[in-house]
């Protein structure tokens, strides 16, 4: 007999019923993945970045393969926050899993405006903010790599609404722990880290880059290391729930990711390969637990740091 | 509906350099499938190369429940489906929106018109999915079929891996290479420009963007339909991540990014935007 295990975490009060999420940008909005998994065994489903107005996104190609990982400048190709709520959201709610919508925009006025139009929307339970994008012109990254840029766009938010504003950081900055004190002290109610890393690949048969846009975000297992030093180090130095990720693929990435500090984990680029995983690495979790012997997740929660300093 | 499936690999065969096909035991696949739609296969066993990859159904045999895919050499992910004889590969399928079949005596926006033939063009590689098409055409429109042209070109006679196929359907086959090894010594593009001359009712068109492009181009100046499958490196292969996207524009709309996997990866031959 398998004894109950508590996978239950409060992600700055986003109360999820296990700690796994997927990752903006690689789970659509959920439905294009119900063939293949029941949606309502998520802890939360994260959606698509969502800006003000609809979005045409990057010319293709949009991907290239890199050992490992790959490389995608999407660009944010998305219908607007007014369709995402009037069509999509009610569907997602019927569900009963927490929704955490991911906001971007070109200034801090976007954002606030996609925040303002998503309070109170039906079953969303928190925010993302998405300041790290690095395959927009505008906004992402801008705000992402400037701790006053960043906090500005937390108050604003912050300001509007009365959900759980995550704010989701770039690896791509000089010191990534500046950047979550920042947004901490701005109010944030969670930091999601890290976006994907900068990067691009060029086809050397034809000579040019390989993506239309030319540079793109590098995800994968080849990026997990990287992020799980990130998570190890903003834990120390912030008092914020974090939801960690970055090339998590099973179930001992995940864990990787909570030792180090994470409260939480999304999956992303790995639903590329195995539409499963993220049910696949809730099992998994499950199983670790009772083999160790933890009845809660939460005692698990940064406990590397206990051994490791 | 698609699923994700561990299907039995019953044979590799290498029928060209470079070119493989393997024969799957996979019923269910045999039984949903429709032309122009594909399989998303699992080419490692560990993370490298990453990520699946997309290719399209050339052929089904429903009594016996077995698929064809057959593919060309393109990088890692290919080679490592080119080394496997047997056991068992994982696949998601299918999957995407395949070609419409045109019928003959029906009504409606799938009707045959009865102004004239079909044609069936395909380019290289890009000829695979054809054969499941012609295997379909054949089946919805038996003996009441209107006549189907079947113009089939690549670089030299050694890859023109889907005449045979077709002939043993009973299709009348025409042929064009780059090198004049076989047929008429020029793109397969001519013969089309040479059959729309008379009244044709529908064309299908599968194979390199180059080709791709002609062919839009004749049909737009023809005024005649037709439907062509594009490729895009793709990732989830189901809509999710917009990544194989192709810009498409409906008549009188605006330009707009349509997703490869799932849109299509057959569109109308009118929609596509071409650069």
């Amino acid at each position: 007999m398998s004894t109950v295990v508590n996978t239950t975490v409060n992600l700055g009060g986003i109360l999820m019923r296990n700690p796994v999420t997927t990752a903006s940008g690689t789970f659509g909005f959920g439905f294009e993945y119900q063939p293949y998994l029941d949606l309502r065994r998520l802890g939360a489903i994260t959606v698509k970045g969502t800006t003000p107005l609809p979005r045409r996104g990057n010319p293709p190609p949009r991907i290239a393969e890199t050992p490992a990982g790959m490389l995608n400048a999407i660009g944010l190709q998305n219908s607007g926050v007014d369709r995402v709520k009037e069509e999509i959201l009610p569907r997602l709610a019927a569900l009963g899993v927490p929704v955490i919508v991911n906001i971007a925009g070109d200034t801090v006025a976007d954002y606030a405006l996609v925040a303002r139009k998503l309070d109170g929307a039906p079953g969303v339970a928190g925010l993302e903010i998405n300041i790290s994008c690095p395959n927009v012109k505008k906004g992402g990254l801008q705000f992402g790599s400037d701790p006053q840029g960043a906090a500005e766009v937390t108050r604003a938010v912050k300001s509007v609404t009365g959900l759980p504003v995550m704010v989701k950081l770039s690896p791509n900055v000089t010191d990534l722990v500046a950047m979550a004190e920042a947004v901490a002290a701005a109010g944030a109610d969670a930091l999601s880290m890290i976006n994907t890393l900068l990067g691009m690949a060029i086809d050397v048969e034809r000579r040019r880059p390989l993506l239309g846009n030319v540079t793109g975000g590098l995800s994968g297992p080849a990026v997990r290391p990287v992020a799980v030093r990130a998570v190890w180090q903003v834990y120390k130095a912030v008092r914020l729930p974090i939801l960690g990720m970055g090339g998590i693929g099973n179930a001992r990435d995940a864990l990787e990711f909570i030792l180090a500090g994470a409260t939480a984990v999304a999956v992303g680029t790995a639903n590329f390969v195995n539409p499963r995983v993220t049910v696949e690495i809730i099992a998994g979790i499950e199983d670790y637990m009772r083999q160790n012997g933890f009845q809660d997740i939460n005692e698990l929660i940064g406990l590397a740091h206990r051994s490791g300093e | 509906m698609s699923q994700l499936l561990q299907v039995e690999i019953i044979s590799n065969a290498n029928p060209a350099p470079n070119v493989y096909v393997l024969e799957l035991d996979a019923p269910t696949l045999a039984q949903e499938a429709r032309p122009g739609q594909f399989l998303h296969l699992h080419c490692a066993s560990g993370q490298d190369p990453l990520l699946r990859r997309p290719i399209s159904i050339h052929g089904v045999n429903r009594q016996t429940g077995r698929v064809l895919v057959m593919f060309q050499l393109a990088g890692r992910g290919t080679a490592l489906l080119a080394e496997r004889r047997d056991g068992l590969l994982e696949v998601m399928g299918p999957l995407g929106h395949g070609f419409t079949l045109v019928r003959a005596g029906q009504t409606g926006p799938t009707a045959g018109s009865g102004k004239g033939k079909i044609i069936v063009l395909g380019g290289g590689i890009g000829a695979a999915p054809l054969f499941f098409l012609l295997q379909e055409l054949a089946a919805a429109n038996g003996h009441e079929a209107p006549p189907v042209r079947v113009l089939l070109g690549a670089r030299s006679a050694a890859q023109l891996l889907t005449v045979e196929p077709a002939a043993t359907l009973g299709y009348q086959v025409q042929i064009a290479t780059d090198d004049g090894s076989a047929g008429l010594h020029g793109p397969v593009t001519w013969l089309l420009a040479e059959e729309l001359k008379q009244p044709a009712e529908f064309v299908y068109a599968c194979g390199p963007a180059s080709m791709l492009k002609a062919v839009c181009q004749l049909l737009a100046e023809a005024g005649v339909p037709g439907e062509v499958a594009l490729e895009e490196r793709m990732a989830c292969g189901i809509g999710a991540c917009l990544s194989c996207v192709c810009a498409t524009r409906q008549a009188g709309g605006e330009e707009h990014y349509r997703r490869v996997c799932v849109d299509g990866p057959v569109f109308n031959a009118a929609e596509v935007v071409w650069r």
